[in-house]
């Protein structure tokens, strides 16, 4: 390899290494069981870390999996063991669940705060229950400190890990050579005709959850997530998918034929009355929307699909797709329907064409 | 496995150095488990050493599907030695740069034993990767781009590759970046694309295509962020990407040049890819530009307009979105199109001039609203209130005018009835049934916005003052206030703090107005230091207050105390923001009137009219000074007024004044009339136009 993928680390991840001084390096190679860390004395201080994260764990939730006693690393454990999460997930769904005395708020925020990158991810892991649930809800007036206190714990975490800088990205413009390309125009001047465009404003720090920047610090905990996304496992997109459709608080069944043959009859039910139509249909600024918008990419359109995880990203997105066309949100109606169309393509093509195969030839010659 | 399945792809013959074998019997013994008879056989048939002979048993069992046996035959090689015993071959040949001596034969018969060994390691990736071995496979795969770059130091031109050698060196390349994605390696997947597309393969157009676009859909939605490319590659002067973004954007625009120029198939989901990755970056306008370059013929016209216009609405280009709609919504074209119809109605909708020719978009659009879209019939309701309501403020009669606004809350109702869970819409009504003075329903949804958005959103907190200030409730108004402030993050305090401050003076505590000013003051000039002109985004963004406003507020609360003195120093700030304003003349001509120079001031409100013809308050207060001015100004002040009361028929002092005229001019009745108008609009005068915070 010309390059290391160790040394092509993600740059949040450089500037992560200067604020904490306990962690080595995260390197979110697929193979973290075993780049865990460098060095011993870090090792085993991020184990009696995890140990002690699984103790306290241990007195919340009714049991923990056997197999974690015997693991070289329990949070990765943790992290993929179904059982646990559908425990935690459980206790997280109940209507008392995000009050400031709640335990297992306070264990995930504690945990969160361990700054070992391992119980971190194991944290995030539950954060599409988290918002999810935290959102709905804040419009009902219940107490949601302990949601709010692990939610800001994340945007804490991200505001450090970009000193608050903003993100931006510059729009390429082809009159300009880049590296893929060459270009005919001669190059006057690099700076002009590049589009400067901010995807993530720069963050404040805040020590509490106004109601006016709910959103806001909720989606900076979403790109956190999205950061970390392919080392999350399927069941946690899944719920995350699940709470779109929540959220957008619309049906986006009518558009499962979107483009193509004509509607048929439709089984229209709405399971939305029976939860109460108060839980769905939130505010969705862009500063929400668009971490959404990322994360439910990825979910429909990432490398190794899962199949249970698609059918849940496309509700996900008809119905926010519904829910743009009901709003008439010019950007959201270019994202949903491009990702519909472009998970459409991907489940009609049955092109068996390989450009990698060789032609079967009836004589072999050298 | 069974070769009946691979009818198709049937070896029949072998054929080397001019000699051809029938394949069947070689078959037979690789069926028996003798690849050593096998081998032997072809190469006394051919006259083949023991390598080529094995390429050609490895490539006959992989065909046939059997990859077991493939990769037996091709482990009885040794890759490595077989490579590297190929390199001197080559690369001796040419130690200086420029010296290609060797000799035309020579070079061929390298090149011919590299491509075979070359064929055989890719064939024994091949074949790792249908048997689910990937990681194998992906180093196998690696091991033939590591030889040929050993091989041909100085990158491959095609003059000097064969057909054959060149074929199996560019499926390599492709194949490598995809094995390690399927493996779940995703670095290295990502250094195997850089590798594949920085590096000189001679690959043909629709490979290079085919790698960038599977590196671009890759960059974009696996969620590994790959960073910036090694300096290594970079050349100065030219554009480096610096995140996922960057770089799948660029090979997008990329590809869509190469597509336009017909250098490759096209493919519509480049531009459905470009469309995500561009809309999140909130760049619709340069989408636009992308769209518009697209060769004629791709897509129907109006499918392209419609998308335009999506386009041009995202980045907030009102104007082309509408021309682009008018051409897609022509009778002759698609005028039944829901979204356009919708989009089009929206967009009107914020612009009383063109309200009109909306209020028959959503009329269209709420007919349209039917079968799988009758879902949205409610958001045409909506939309035909608001253009309605709009229209309404430009109508020329009182008469029309009401009418518009009734119909405008019938529809925003019966929108309301469709669309229960739609904020905007309870927000909508809340304003609608402010400007129409029916308090208490405004304040009913005010309140209802508040609790459904979990008081999220500012504009909703300012509608509950602004409505409970238009009741004179001011305390209340206050309460709320600075609940919101509460609820705000310091940079976005400034509308509310202008709020307070002007509750301040209603409640006759002008000294604790001038408290907030000065502090608004403070936050928005800290802000204009603290932010560069890269600051977006946030709520208030359509609605800062910026210093002039502050400064002209000031200066209109120290006139309005006669403190004439800091009033002037207050306007002379404003007008360093702002030279010419109609609000700092009438201002301006406030301080005069109050100083006694009468003409000057009337020199002032004038100059303010011809800024802005339109500007209600200068027209009442030059009314108001020629109304004193003895009977022979009374009908050019009544006519003034009348204007007024055209353009804003819920001014109460043009009320007033008016009935101060007709008083003066002895028409007793109609003054009675016009002072009750008066004095019912006084008490329901918000401290802020309601339609400033739609």
């Amino acid at each position: 390899m010309s390059n290391d993928p160790s040394t092509s680390s993600i740059l949040e991840d450089d500037q992560d290494t200067i604020n904490s001084t306990t962690t080595s390096t995260i390197t979110p190679t697929p193979t973290t069981t075993t780049s865990a860390s460098a060095s011993a004395s870090s090792h085993n201080s991020s184990l009696s870390k995890c140990q002690s994260a699984v103790q306290s764990l241990s007195t919340i939730l009714p049991s923990l999996p056997p197999s974690l006693s015997s693991s070289s690393n329990p949070a990765h454990t943790l992290l993929h063991d179904h059982h646990t999460a559908s425990h935690i997930s459980s206790l997280l769904r109940q209507p008392d669940s995000g009050a400031g005395d709640n335990n297992l708020c306070r264990w995930l925020y504690d945990t969160f705060q361990s700054s070992d990158p391992d119980l971190q991810l194991l944290v995030l892991r539950f954060l599409p229950i988290i918002a999810g649930i935290y959102i709905s809800r804040a419009a009902l007036r219940v107490p949601l400190a302990g949601f709010e206190a692990v939610l800001l714990a994340l945007y804490a975490h991200e505001t450090a890990t970009r000193s608050g800088h903003s993100i931006t990205v510059s729009v390429p413009d082809l009159s300009h050579p880049s590296l893929y390309h060459e270009s005919k125009a001669p190059t006057k001047n690099n700076s002009t005709g590049l589009n400067l465009a901010v995807i993530s404003p720069s963050l404040e720090p805040y020590g509490t959850v106004r109601s006016t920047r709910r959103a806001r610090i909720v989606g900076v905990a979403l790109e956190l997530y999205y950061s970390k996304i392919h080392e999350m496992p399927v069941q946690s997109k899944i719920e995350f998918c699940e709470f779109c459709r929540v959220w957008a608080g619309q049906d986006g069944e009518m558009y499962k034929e979107m483009t193509g043959s004509s509607c048929s009859s439709r089984s229209e039910s709405k399971e939305e009355d029976g939860n109460g139509e108060k839980a769905g249909s939130i505010p969705l600024p862009w500063e929400l929307m668009q971490p959404v918008f990322r994360i439910l990419g990825h979910c429909l359109l990432c490398p190794n699909q899962n199949k249970e995880l698609v059918d849940k990203g496309s509700e996900a997105c008809r119905s926010l797709y519904a829910r743009s066309m009901h709003d008439i949100n010019p950007k959201a109606i270019l994202v949903t329907g491009s990702l519909l169309r472009l998970t459409k393509q991907a489940l009609d093509t049955n092109d068996d064409f390989d450009p990698t195969e060789i032609p079967k030839s009836r004589i072999i010659s050298i | 496995m069974e070769s009946g399945e691979y009818e198709e792809g049937m070896v029949i013959e072998f054929s080397a150095n001019g000699n051809s074998m029938k394949a069947t019997d070689v078959q037979a013994k690789l069926d028996e488990g003798n690849i050593q008879e096998a081998e032997s056989s072809l190469r006394e048939g051919l006259s083949l050493n023991f390598e080529e002979a094995r390429a050609l048993l490895g490539k006959l069992e992989y065909q046939r599907g059997n990859l077991e046996g493939a990769l037996r035959v091709f482990d009885g090689i040794d890759l490595q030695a077989a490579i590297e015993r190929l390199q001197p071959s080559l690369a001796e040949k040419t130690p200086s740069r420029k010296g290609r001596t060797r000799s035309d034969s020579q070079h061929t018969v390298s090149q011919h034993a590299a491509s075979l060994v070359l064929d055989a390691i890719y064939l024994k990736s091949k074949s790792l990767q249908k048997l689910g071995r990937l990681t194998e496979a992906a180093s196998e795969c690696k091991n033939v781009l590591d030889a040929v770059e050993k091989i041909f130091h100085q990158g491959m031109h095609d003059a000097q590759v064969d057909g054959r050698l060149q074929e199996t060196v560019s499926q390599a390349v492709e194949l490598l970046p995809e094995l390690w994605k399927q493996a779940g390696y995703y670095h290295e997947a990502i250094s195997a694309y850089r590798r594949a597309l920085l590096s000189q393969w001679n690959l043909d157009n629709d490979c290079c295509a085919r790698i960038q676009k599977g590196f671009a859909v890759f960059l974009l939605y696996s969620g590994v962020e790959a960073g910036p490319p090694s300096l290594g590659v970079q050349v100065e002067g030219s554009y480096v990407p610096k995140n996922n973004l960057e770089e799948a954007i660029l090979l997008l625009m990329i590809l869509l040049r190469k597509l336009s120029l017909g250098k490759t198939k096209c493919d519509p989901s480049l531009m459905e890819h470009l469309t995500f990755a561009l809309s999140l970056c909130n760049q619709t306008s340069v989408l636009a530009k992308q769209l518009e370059e697209i060769m004629p013929g791709v897509y129907h016209r109006v499918d392209r307009w419609n998308s335009l216009a999506l386009c041009y609405s995202g980045a907030g280009h009102n104007n082309e979105a509408l021309n682009l709609l008018r051409k897609s919504l022509h009778k002759h074209e698609r005028p039944d199109e829901l979204t356009a119809l919708l989009l089009a109605a929206k967009t009107c909708s914020e612009d009383s001039h063109v309200a009109a020719e909306g209020v028959g978009y959503a009329q269209r659009a709420i007919s349209s609203a039917q079968g799988m879209d009758e879902h949205l019939k409610g958001v045409g309701l909506r939309l035909l209130g608001l253009c309605l309501g709009k229209q309404a403020k430009v109508s020329s009669s009182d008469f029309e005018r009401s009418r518009l606004q009734s119909e405008a809350l019938k529809s925003l109702n019966e929108a309301i009835a469709l669309e229960q869970n739609n904020l905007d819409l309870i927000f909508e009504l809340g304003v609608q049934y402010a400007e129409h003075r029916n308090l208490n329903a405004a304040l009913r949804y005010a309140k209802q916005f508040i609790d459904r958005t979990g008081g999220s959103i500012i504009k909703g907190w300012r509608l509950l003052a602004l409505v409970l200030s238009a009741q004179q409730r001011y305390s209340e108004a206050h309460v709320v206030t600075d609940a919101a402030l509460d609820e705000t993050a310091k940079w976005e305090q400034g509308p509310l703090l202008r709020l307070k401050a002007k509750l301040k003076i209603s409640q006759s505590l002008p000294m604790d107005a001038i408290e907030t000013y000065r502090y608004l003051l403070a936050l928005v000039q800290a802000q204009r230091k603290s932010f560069g002109p890269l600051r977006i985004s946030n709520q208030v963004e359509d609605d800062k207050v910026d210093e002039f406003e502050v400064w002209h507020g000031l200066a209109d609360l120290y006139s309005s105390l006669s403190h004439w003195k800091d009033a002037e120093i207050c306007l002379s700030k404003a007008s360093e923001l702002k030279r010419h304003s109609a609000e700092m003349l009438h201002t301006e001509g406030v301080i005069l009137e109050g100083r006694g120079q009468i003409q000057e001031a009337l020199a002032a409100y004038i100059d303010a009219l011809l800024l802005e013809p339109y500007y209600v308050p200068c027209k009442i207060l030059i009314a108001a000074l020629l109304s004193k001015m003895g009977s022979v100004a009374l009908p050019v002040a009544r006519s003034l007024l009348s204007d007024a009361l055209r353009i804003d028929p819920n001014n109460r002092k043009a009320w007033y004044y008016l009935g101060m005229i007709h008083r003066d001019d002895g028409r007793i009745a109609d003054a009675i009339d016009c002072f009750q108008a008066a004095s019912m609009l006084e008490e329901s005068d918000p401290i802020e136009s309601f339609s400033s915070i739609l």
